[in-house]
């Protein structure tokens, strides 16, 4: 975005020295806050599983070992999780399942975000005042309240089934679960950005009423938004695997953590772990890394931590 | 006065919100797939005896008339029959809504009773101190776990390995006859029946279902205790009440009720989604409660069931953020309306 001269001049930095600041700051920051430092880690191999996880693992997601090929025997040097009820490698499938988990998370995610931003920018801007566009505002609120009177899981698993149990039906649900989320956070800012003197001076340029909305309040109304989107994430991989424990997610035979665990739930009783504990383990351990990420960021970007 | 015409104009948003969910109902359970004339008839359904089903359920007619039919029939308190168990859809969940609420009523009270302490002990020692050591790993930790997951390892452990408690195999022993029916909920009833043979019984049931729940839930509730009591200790009043010379305990006492109210809020979003969130610890514990009813309903395209269970799930959210607001109303009396 170019700047005037002037302001340019006011703030000081130019643009590229602005960013190495940031850069040098966000390198500071995570030095000193270690858990930030374990949950961009976490993330980091979580989207580098997602990439080639079905790939790397000793054996394929769906590949009996034909030499040892027998079903739920433990934790080996040959199977390091064991094998499951039918005789896959669990340690493959565990590091093959963010490939399903983690698109659908990142996906649905994304989405919602791309749908609850626009929308709460733009109900946080017109409402409360007179005309249609307040009215629309008034509506959308309104539909959003009915929604959150249902059990979320519930609803999503009554949209997985309305659609049939598959990974672009989970994405679409969970879109729609979590863009509310996002409609109500960025209305919340934007409503406390519209006092602001850069919307005056926005509209005092002759900036028409929608470029006020989406150009000047939406970005600045981004943050609680991209904040709780790393949370969201985490969330979504836990329904994602609620509903595939079901059997309303990921159909079988796919390597998805959920799913696996439901399928080792019933050897639990006899004592065998390994089928349902590693998938379930592996899945805590990533929706804390964007629990500790979101919790990161959330500092990080706080201007009154800032020395 | 004043709380009765609160109820009063509170009640009255509650009209238009119901209206809408049944709404959202009807039409979610329209879209799913599966016939119901051939879930009913079977795979030896003729074209004719298809037609005749249709009829008699009121298929064949336009949306629009169909819902007027559903909503007259739900304000008389008749959900429909379930295709699958052939009871009205009413007695069905009646028989099993007391299995889940007892469930999550007492899984939440004990939240409650273990979070709000440990939530006001992390808040006075602050950041630096042991408590916050042990309940920030494990806020995080049970945050980030599936709690179908976590039932599966304590049964692992506790059946399995130590054998404390009986196999997840329901709420009460087969031959072990339930305790007379007054609220449903069968350890609740036991003691009131004074049945010991039964509380025995289904007392041991529950409790690796409700630890778990537990375990899982009363994290948010310290998180938020403790994050309400942070602001509330650094809040003027209570700089006033140290400088008047009060003693800790009841400043702490008083902080303590002004730190509650974003506690009941996070009770009541609890509650709204352990209605349905239940399920995935019913079916472990194969309880036998309404959300596995619910469950059950939307693999097997029973309609009345489903828009039953989800009719009810959401009302009793309604209600639930209802009594959340007098609750606000109750302990902060800065709130008018």
């Amino acid at each position: 975005m170019a700047q005037p001269a002037v302001l340019a001049d006011i703030e000081g930095p130019t643009p590229k020295g602005g960013l190495s600041r940031e850069l040098a700051y966000f390198w500071y920051f995570t030095r000193q806050d270690r858990l930030f430092l374990v949950g961009l880690v976490i993330v980091g191999l979580s989207i580098f599983l997602a990439a080639f996880g079905p790939y790397i693992g000793p054996y394929g997601p769906q590949e009996i070992d034909s030499a040892s090929g027998v079903a739920l025997t433990g934790p080996s040097g040959d199977h390091w999780f064991g094998t499951d009820n039918v005789g896959f490698d669990v340690f493959s499938r565990v590091i093959a399942a963010p490939r399903i988990d983690l698109v659908i998370a990142l996906a649905s995610t994304a989405l919602a975000l791309a749908i609850g931003v626009p929308l709460g920018a733009f109900a946080g801007h017109f409402g409360g005042r007179p005309g249609i566009p307040s009215l629309l505002s008034e509506a959308l609120l309104r539909v959003l309240d009915v929604l959150q009177a249902f059990p979320i899981f519930i609803l999503a698993l009554a949209l997985v089934s309305a659609t049939g149990a598959s990974q672009g039906n989970v994405i679409a649900a969970l879109t729609f679960l979590q863009a509310p989320v996002f409609v109500r956070l960025t209305r919340g800012a934007a409503l406390s950005n519209e006092s602001k003197l850069y919307v005056d001076a926005a509209r005092c340029s002759g900036a028409p009423e929608r470029a006020v909305a989406f150009r000047h309040v939406l970005p600045n109304s981004l943050a609680p938004a991209l904040i709780a989107s790393s949370v969201a994430v985490g969330q979504a991989i836990l329904i994602t695997a609620g509903l595939s424990f079901v059997g309303a997610g990921v159909p079988i035979p796919k390597a998805e953590w959920g799913l696996m665990i439901s399928q080792g739930a019933n050897q639990m009783i006899l004592g065998k772990w390994w089928p349902s504990l590693f998938p379930g383990l592996f899945l805590g351990i990533t929706v804390m890394g964007y629990a500790l990420v979101g919790e990161g960021l959330r500092k990080f970007l706080d201007p009154t931590n800032r020395i | 006065m004043r709380v009765v015409l609160y109820i009063a104009r509170r009640l009255l948003f509650v009209v238009p919100q119901a209206i809408g969910i049944s709404v959202v109902t009807f039409v979610l359970v329209r879209v799913l797939p599966g016939d119901p004339a051939l879930v009913l008839l079977g795979t030896n359904a003729t074209e004719s005896s298809i037609q005749a089903v249709e009829e008699r359920l009121g298929l064949d007619k336009p949306l629009y008339e169909q819902y007027w039919l559903y909503i007259k029939d739900v304000a008389q308190g008749d959900l429909g029959t379930s295709l699958i168990t052939g009871n009205p859809v009413r007695e069905d969940l009646l028989d099993r809504l007391p299995a889940t609420l007892e469930l999550i009523l007492l899984g939440l009270l004990l939240s409650l009773l273990i979070g709000i302490p440990l939530g006001v002990i992390t808040a006075l020692s602050g950041s630096k101190g042991w408590p916050d050591r042990l309940t920030s790993p494990y806020g995080l930790f049970a945050g980030s776990i599936p709690d179908f997951w976590v039932g599966l390892i304590l049964i692992l452990i506790f059946y399995r390995y130590l054998d404390w408690v009986p196999a997840p195999l329901g709420q009460i022993q087969i031959g072990v006859s339930p305790p007379d029916k007054i609220t449903g909920m069968y350890v609740v009833d036991s003691v009131l029946t004074g049945n010991w043979e039964a509380f025995k019984s289904s007392g041991s049931r529950l409790i690796l279902p409700l630890a778990t729940l537990v375990f899982v839930y009363t994290a948010p509730i310290v998180k938020m205790t403790r994050s309400s009591m942070d602001e509330v200790l650094n809040s003027g009043f209570v700089d006033h009440f140290e400088a008047l010379g009060l003693s800790r305990r009841s400043i702490v006492l008083k902080a303590l009720k002004n730190a509650l109210p974003p506690v009941v809020t996070i009770l009541g979003v609890l509650f709204g989604y352990l209605l349905g969130g239940a399920v995935l610890v019913e079916i472990v514990f194969s309880w036998g409660g309404a959300g596995q009813y619910a469950v059950q309903a939307i693999a097997n395209a029973d309609f009345a069931a489903i828009q039953g269970f989800v009719l009810i799930a959401a009302v009793f959210s309604l209600l639930t953020y209802l009594v959340v607001d007098l609750l606000y109303f109750a302990l902060d009396p800065r709130i008018k309306y």
